[in-house]
């Protein structure tokens, strides 16, 4: 059965408390989730206040400074720091986004609280063990896949409103956020592919130059692959760089029943 | 704890890329295409490597939206390289230029259109048509988020070809065997904190740049030169390390790109004034000179007080003009950073931006097989067995002494081909794995036994920002001898330092302090190279500005520097010539001349 | 949950079923169906206080009313059926309770259906 509660050793603890500097001239205080593996502790949840005025705009300066000058024991992943490489996803104040491209003053009033995507398994901190994710995201063939060779010296071609149809699609950055804001995703990520990877499927599925669409349909059209989607909506809600997930299973869908008909 | 007995897990495989960026997969897509047993090992996921970020585009002489020619495309980037780049491996990248790109299309990279259904092209700074006379459309786009869609497709490609990732695994050192063969590289797996002996018979180096050196930058935190780490505590010595490339237009603040392709699609600088200041610093190019020349002439602006802003420190990127109709089909993803990183609309305001470190011209010395070379002697071209570098943890080199904008993306497609070739044609599958020397993890494990339990008085985030903050300062857009000389001796410091370094997280698992400490001994040993090869380079030339030395010097100049670190951090410097002919008849070599836009 | 198998064998699993847009397909037309169906049952009902139970039987023997009552039970035990399989197979993970389940959810709606279905044909067909 699905499990509505932690298990016991998940339970989250108090944790430590971290105090600003003296002199600190304005705080903000972060709850952060953490957890060791090498310790057979349950995850606590630290806190630790931070003065703005020394720190950049995003939750990610907030974060790399607690790493810096508090807790380099603090773990996560980051890299391009611009919203574009899909590193630094985890569930700030209860929704999914780039800790990045998340501005401090745009959290909810209060304390920060930062926990790592839900429901999936925790490496350690913020790191989520995204394995499957990319298993599934390679279980779709997601590469351009066609039996006409294509022309020996030139590109193939693709009229505009072609093309046109793969932005909100090629975009994507594989961040996981959309993926493990899904409730579906959560009871049944072991079958079900989630709104990242359909969304990835669909923009194969609509790119004018790929040959396998009917392929591609057949491996989707499953009930558990695809129709776990029950368009709860929490996929575009979340989505850090403004893509529509749901509406891409929705295309899948449809083109699932136009070709019934 | 030192002596403590490390369990090592081994593999053997044909060949090793370190890095999946652009060149490392497209160097992992080939040779698993070949079929020689390959491994990729990344620390990073391989669509979060930074090629991800690449905006602009990636050129070739692809003719699509106007007259072209690669030869066009070859004189360009030499004389965009200010004549320091090797003539016969610039030959040899913009001629396999356009099959390179169609190769890339039909991969799936979804670029951009024409009304004709061919590949968009953008013009581009530096990229001119008939040897500098016309504006050359070279730049092949998909929107401003070219390099994400080439990274996405190149992983989509290493899949398609099952190619094997070893994924969150950082490399620790390279394995030479006792003839100086380059014979694997010890990795460290972050997810479960074991140690990973890779064996091959070849490595290729694919970890790009070292922009974290630098205190701003457009680069992401994983750019730590590690790369050049590793082949400078291996005693291999880099080329060229002082040319440090600064992008035009990186925010004011955060640091974060801005696309070229932005000015090649008619945005424009200005002052504090609203001048269009490029006319007078390049009457021709304006705008669209190359990067060098135009981080010179908006530092003076801003060091003659025309800057904008209430410090009058930086400069305005104007693209309102351009209409909101080409801004979203074109630009949609500068669009989106100008407004959450400068809280910008650009439809109807100006982005503040300022020269940010962008690009690293030097590296491993490598030649247009992607096979790194050493000076043995009298012959400069002594190739290291065992041992490859592409992309911007290499210079080939094709850059010279300043890259133009697009020719790095071309870089990483046409020589992780080329190297992925070269292993081809040179290394038979399942040749069998010569013994390695009983020491030769030796001194890999005693660093990491070192710094695991690394107990000084300096957490690595300390020492990191002293770099940053010195590089900085001393080896910025304009250098000379006072501020070359105080970086010098600063740096000298810093990487002593590191002796003190100290590591607070213990653990094993996604022990994050610890590679953080590795990435910035790396980071240390190509900074030291930076200062110093620009403080004994007496001339200015590319992207090295000397103010005390302000021409370019081919008499005593015209060579590669390459530059070795002992453990110490002491620099030694020794030179390469510059190749000065080109690799067949299709081309005539250009002879240096003054270099205007 | 690995226990040596690769994560991509754990993604592909039984692979695709080449199934799902019937019950798809179903689920909507059923829930169409409803929406007009319940607008007649809601004025049905509405006119059953003012009747005795001869009165109501007669209105439902009406060959229009006991038509559109047939359908309408017909469509809401469809529909139930359906929605309940995806409940279950949302939530139940253990294969011996799902097939109990899924199982016993077709025959009690089945059979609800039937029974509907035979009560309005009596009643219908006057006895």
């Amino acid at each position: 059965m699905a499990e509505f509660s932690l298990p016991k050793n998940s339970r989250i603890q108090p944790g430590k408390h971290y105090p600003a500097k003296e002199g600190a001239k304005r705080t903000r205080t972060f709850h952060i989730y953490r957890w060791d593996p090498d310790t057979s502790d349950n995850p606590r949840m630290d806190t630790y206040e931070v003065d703005l005025a020394s720190c950049g705009p995003m939750v990610l300066d907030a974060l790399l400074k607690i790493k810096n000058e508090v807790d380099p024991t603090l773990t996560l992943r980051r890299s391009c720091r611009e919203g574009i490489c899909g590193s630094c996803a985890m569930n700030i104040d209860g929704t999914n986004t780039l800790a990045c491209i998340c501005a401090i003053e745009d959290c909810k009033a209060g304390d920060v609280k930062i926990h790592p995507l839900p429901h999936m398994p925790v490496v350690k901190d913020l790191v989520p063990d995204l394995t499957h994710f990319y298993a599934q995201h390679a279980s779709i063939k997601p590469w351009l896949q066609t039996t006409t060779p294509p022309p020996p010296d030139r590109e193939r071609l693709q009229s505009k409103q072609d093309r046109a149809k793969l932005d909100g699609l090629y975009e994507c950055i594989l961040c996981a956020c959309c993926s493990t804001a899904c409730p579906s995703y959560w009871w049944n990520a072991d079958r079900y592919l989630g709104p990242a990877i359909l969304l990835q499927a669909y923009r194969w599925i609509v790119d004018s130059r790929d040959e396998a669409t009917g392929e591609r349909l057949d491996a989707l059209e499953d009930p558990f692959k695809l129709y776990r989607c029950h368009t709860i909506m929490n996929c575009t809600r979340t989505c850090p760089k403004g893509l529509n997930p749901a509406k891409a299973i929705a295309e899948i869908k449809k083109l699932l029943v136009e070709r019934r008909s | 704890m030192a002596g403590t007995a490390y369990k090592i897990q081994e593999h053997k495989y044909d060949i090793v890329v370190v890095g999946a960026g652009g060149a490392g997969l497209r160097a992992t897509m080939g040779l698993a295409a070949t079929g020689l047993s390959t491994a990729c090992i990344t620390k990073v996921f391989p669509t979060r490597s930074h090629t991800v970020a690449a905006q602009g585009g990636i050129s070739a002489a692809l003719g699509n939206m106007g007259h072209d020619d690669w030869r066009f495309h070859f004189y360009d980037t030499v004389k965009g390289g200010d004549w320091l780049g090797d003539q016969d491996a610039i030959e040899y990248m913009c001629k396999h230029a356009p099959a390179a790109v169609i190769e890339l299309e039909h991969y799936g990279v979804p670029f951009s259109r024409t009304d004709e259904g061919r590949i968009y092209q953008r013009p581009f700074g530096g990229m001119t048509t008939d040897f500098g006379k016309g504006v050359a459309q070279r730049t092949c786009a998909a929107a401003d988020r070219t390099g994400h869609a080439i990274l996405h497709t190149l992983y989509q490609q290493a899949l398609k070809h099952d190619a094997q990732f070893f994924i969150e695994y950082f490399a620790l050192d390279l394995i030479f065997d006792n003839e100086g063969a380059c014979r694997g590289v010890m990795a460290l797996d972050l997810n479960e904190g074991t140690l990973h002996l890779f064996r091959a018979h070849g490595v290729v180096i694919a970890t790009g740049g070292y922009g974290r050196a630098y205190f701003s930058c457009t680069s992401a935190h994983t750019c730590t030169g590690d790369g050049g780490g590793l082949a400078l505590r291996a005693g291999l010595a880099l080329q060229d390390m002082e040319f440090v490339q600064f992008h035009p237009t990186g925010i004011y603040g955060a640091g974060c790109l801005i696309t070229e392709g932005v000015r090649g699609e008619g945005g424009f600088l200005t002052n504090s004034k609203g001048e269009r200041f490029m006319e007078r610093y390049a009457p021709n190019a304006k705008d669209l000179a190359s990067r060098d020349v135009v981080s010179r002439a908006m530092t003076i602006e801003i060091r003659e007080g025309r800057g904008v802003g209430e410090h009058h420190d930086h400069i305005y990127l104007n693209l309102q003009h351009l209409g909101a109709d080409t801004l979203h089909e074109k630009l949609p993803g500068i669009s989106e950073s100008a407004r959450i990183f400068a809280g910008v609309d650009v439809t109807k305001q100006p982005i503040p931006v300022l020269p940010t470190v962008h690009y690293n011209m030097g590296g491993i010395p490598t030649n247009y097989h992607g096979e790194v070379v050493r000076k043995v002697g009298n012959d400069p071209d002594r190739i290291v067995e065992g041992l490859y570098s592409i992309g911007e943890a290499a210079c080939v080199s094709v850059h010279g002494g300043n890259r133009l904008g697009s020719n790095s993306l071309l870089d990483l497609v046409v020589f992780g081909r080329a190297v992925a070739q070269r292993c081809a044609e040179t290394i038979r599958p399942d040749t069998p794995h010569k013994p390695l020397p009983a020491s030769a993890c030796d001194e890999a494990l005693t660093r990491l036994d070192r710094l695991r339990n690394a107990k000084g008085s300096l957490p690595t985030a300390q020492i990191r920002l002293n770099m940053q903050r010195t590089m900085q300062a001393d080896a910025a857009v304009f250098r000379t001898e006072k501020t070359l000389q105080e970086g010098c001796v600063k740096m000298d410091a810093i990487f002593q330092s590191f002796d003190d370094v100290h590591v607070s997280d213990r653990s094993l698992v996604w022990n994050s302090d610890l590679i953080e400490t590795y990435e910035l001994n790396n980071l240390l040993y190509n900074a030291v190279a930076t200062i110093h090869s620009a403080e004994q380079r007496h001339e200015s030339r590319g992207a090295h500005a000397r103010e005390d030395y302000p021409e370019r010097d081919d008499v005593n100049w015209m060579k590669h520097t390459l530059v070795s670190v002992d453990a110490n951090g002491k620099c030694s410097f020794d030179y390469r010539p510059v190749h000065s002919h080109t690799l067949t008849s299709d081309v005539e070599p250009v002879p240096p001349k003054k270099r205007v836009y | 949950m690995s226990q040596f198998r690769t994560p991509r064998k754990i993604a592909l699993g039984l692979g695709s079923a080449r199934h799902g847009v019937h019950h798809f397909l179903v689920q909507r037309i059923t829930a169409i169906a409803l929406l007009l169906l319940g607008l007649w049952f809601v004025w049905f009902v509405l006119r059953l206080p003012g009747l005795d139970h001869a009165g109501a039987h007669a209105l439902l023997a009406e060959p229009c009313n006991a038509l559109l009552m047939g359908l309408f039970v017909v469509a809401a035990f469809w529909h139930a059926q359906l929605g309940l399989q995806v409940v279950v197979e949302d939530y139940v993970h253990t294969h011996g309770w799902q097939l109990v389940l899924q199982v016993g959810i077709r025959l009690l709606c089945f059979l609800g259906a039937a029974a509907g279905v035979l009560a309005v044909l009596r009643i219908a067909l006057g006895r």
